[in-house]
């Protein structure tokens, strides 16, 4: 076994494991940690793919800031109490096991059925290989993709606007 | 990590020295820090234990060793005893990112003096960097106690803000240099200093090519920005004696309070060494080229390894006297300048320096684009 | 591929700080007293935890946090290539998408201090 497929089974256990933490642990602040930990080892991942830069934007944005949301917010409203008792129960975690497989099959399936992943003999595709990815990502992203790129500025302002308007709201459990 | 024994031995044992780099560096910063705030305030500061006081720390780590095993009742064991040690990590693993001097070529090794080269270097920091507030949050949360939650809440607010204006103070040397690779970025500093715009040339050849020449205000951003990201004084709302008694951390003692200290002084000095390696040429020494700097170890050295050690050595002080001065601004505002109330703080970030920063991105640009015509 | 060196250190220093808190805990001396041991508030009893109100403006950092930050990051592949993009001849188009994209960006930003939601009193 060479050192590159030890680090992808030893990072895919790790990562395993984290997302099954995630699901499986009751605690609501547990979980968001595992999910962090997890992203982690998702960015880990891509760099074993040689996509450096998509690890970076990984770690940047999925673990450093949509999960570090999900731990302030968890931790400020301290759902412990009520959360422990909505899911207390044996059945739960293997229900949410459940639904989990359930739509990760469904994910890798549509993938498996629309892509041509089986016609291949596997691995990365030649062009990533050693290629400068980062310098080829910004020029097809602002060559080809030019349309989605600034499609996403409205989208990101969109909800900008929208995450502002609701915690303005008057009415709701914390409005002041 | 290397294609033979040796090679992986010497690359594990560098990270390893990077990272115990970065440990001792905290005794001595402390013992600056204090007999540097002595300096300011006209007192004596630490002085009875070895020259100048310096065994002070090493006495205080004793002390630490034998303080008492404290958790208290309300915490939550795990995470409070997880969160020092996850406070080592990001530093750690920025710091060993950055070039500390010239590589060397021993024999047919070539060993880069930093923990790994990351071809992305900047990105690379800049994510580690951003997984900080794990560690504020786990002590805040773990420990049970409204005044840590409070403040860890503080500290990530702020530290996430100032992410931004971080992020995008970046934006305009990626843009003059066309890199995220940091190594490149230091050989593009080497050059003498040359404005060209419209083919016009304003040639300034007794100074270097470094990015303040170019960025001076991007230089601004960054530094004023990663004061807040090491949660140092005028950015240190998190601790606030006043209002939090001393914030996330109110909980710990002994050595986890030292793992937390390392952790901080860990974030100044990648801060500095960021600083140096954006806008000050890196490891390069100010007024020798590197070239030159090569011609003349080679011609005093005997063989070829002892001249690129020498290299090495050299360009590795240079960069550890830039380095120096940078930590030592940062102590000297942090005796200077008063704390920012919390309003002031986060107005400061999101409506001043994010706006300024945005500026700099389409001014550098604007001027790139005019250069390249 | 420094991905081993990145994996190595880090657990490396998470063994470090384990085996320091370890021994260091260790070594202290222990005498249980029911008072040390409560939550330090300033010396007074301690309040029950479930009434603590956080602002809400904490969430509304972090998710206009998250925003900004994506909308950053699309800047750096966008930074590398510029250049390449010049080269090319495709410098102007590139600039000023980019321009637009920093339009939408300086007009959220500017909503955001319109509409107070980065207040902090």
């Amino acid at each position: 076994m060479s050192a590159d497929v030890f680090l992808f089974w030893f990072l895919a256990i790790l990562t395993l494991a984290g997302g099954l933490t995630t699901v499986l642990v009751t605690n609501p602040i547990y979980s968001a940690l595992s999910l962090a930990f997890t992203m982690i080892g998702v960015s880990a991942l891509f760099v074993s793919l040689n996509a450096y830069f998509l690890a970076g934007v990984q770690l940047i944005v999925y673990a450093g800031a949509v999960t570090v949301l999900f731990v302030m917010v968890l931790m400020m409203f301290d759902l412990k109490h009520e959360l422990i008792t909505f899911t207390r129960g044996k059945i739960s975690g293997l229900v949410k096991a459940g639904l989990v497989a359930l739509f990760a099959g469904l994910i890798v399936g549509s993938v498996l059925i629309t892509s041509d992943v089986f016609s291949k003999s596997g691995g990365a595709p030649e062009a990533v290989i050693g290629g400068d990815t980062t310098k080829a990502l910004g020029t097809i992203l602002f060559s080809k993709y030019i349309f989605g790129f600034e499609a996403l500025g409205v989208l990101l302002l969109i909800v900008a606007i929208g995450a502002v308007a609701l915690a303005r709201s008057k009415g709701g459990t914390h409005a002041k | 990590m290397g294609h033979d024994i040796f090679e992986i031995s010497i690359n594990a044992i560098k990270l390893i020295v990077v990272f115990l780099l970065i440990v001792q560096a905290v005794p001595v910063l402390v013992w600056l820090e204090r007999r540097g705030s002595a300096f300011i305030q006209n007192r004596l500061g630490p002085n009875r234990i070895g020259p100048f006081g310096l065994l002070q720390l090493a006495a205080d780590a004793v002390k630490f060793f034998f303080k008492e095993e404290f958790v208290p009742a309300n915490a939550v064991k795990l995470l409070y005893y997880a969160a020092p040690v996850i406070a080592l990590i990001p530093a750690t693993l920025a710091f060993a990112a950055i070039p500390l001097g010239q590589p060397v070529q021993w024999n047919e090794y070539l060993f880069r003096l930093q923990g790994y080269e990351i071809n992305v270097g900047i990105v690379f920091v800049l994510a580690v960097s951003s997984l900080a507030p794990y560690s504020i949050l786990i002590a805040g949360w773990g420990s049970g106690n409204k005044y840590a939650l409070m403040g860890a809440l503080r500290a990530s607010a702020q530290v996430i803000s100032y992410e931004l204006a971080l992020g995008l103070s970046i934006v305009g040397m990626i843009l003059i240099y066309g890199t995220f690779n940091l190594t490149e970025m230091i050989q593009a500093q080497q050059a003498p200093l040359s404005y060209s715009l419209l083919g016009f040339t304003l040639p300034l050849n007794f100074l270097p090519a470094w990015g303040i020449f170019y960025q001076p205000l991007g230089a601004i951003i960054f530094f004023a920005a990663s004061f807040a990201e090491s949660n140092r004084l005028p950015f240190d709302l998190a601790e606030g004696e006043a209002e939090l008694v001393a914030g996330f951390h109110i909980e710990y003692g002994g050595f986890k309070m030292l793992l937390f200290f390392i952790g901080e002084y860990g974030h100044m000095i990648v801060a500095s060494a960021l600083m140096v390696l954006f806008y000050f040429g890196g490891y390069a020494i100010p007024g020798i080229s590197l070239a030159d700097l090569n011609q003349w170890t080679a011609d005093h050295t005997a063989s070829a390894n002892a001249a690129s050690l020498l290299a090495g050595l050299l360009t590795f002080v240079c960069f550890f006297i830039k380095l120096s001065i940078f930590l030592w601004i940062f102590i000297q505002v942090r005796w200077t300048l008063p704390r920012f109330r919390y309003d002031q703080l986060m107005d400061l970030g999101w409506k001043t320096m994010l706006p300024w920063a945005l500026f700099n991105t389409v001014l550098t640009a604007t001027f790139v684009y005019l250069a390249h015509l | 591929m420094p991905l081993g060196g990145v994996i190595f250190i880090a657990i490396f220093v998470a063994v470090f700080g384990i085996v320091i808190l370890f021994a260091a805990s260790r070594f202290g001396t222990r005498k249980y007293d029911p008072v040390k041991f409560e939550s330090y508030e300033c010396g007074i009893p301690v309040q029950e935890k479930k009434d603590t109100k956080i602002s809400v403006k904490f969430y509304l950092t972090a998710i206009l946090f998250i925003l900004f930050d994506i909308e950053i990051i699309f800047m750096y592949p966008w930074a590398t290539t510029f250049r390449d993009f010049i080269k090319s001849g495709n410098g102007g188009y590139v600039f000023f998408s980019m321009l637009i994209f920093i339009a939408i960006f300086i007009f959220g930003l500017f909503w955001e201090v319109k509409s107070k939601a980065l207040e902090w009193e």
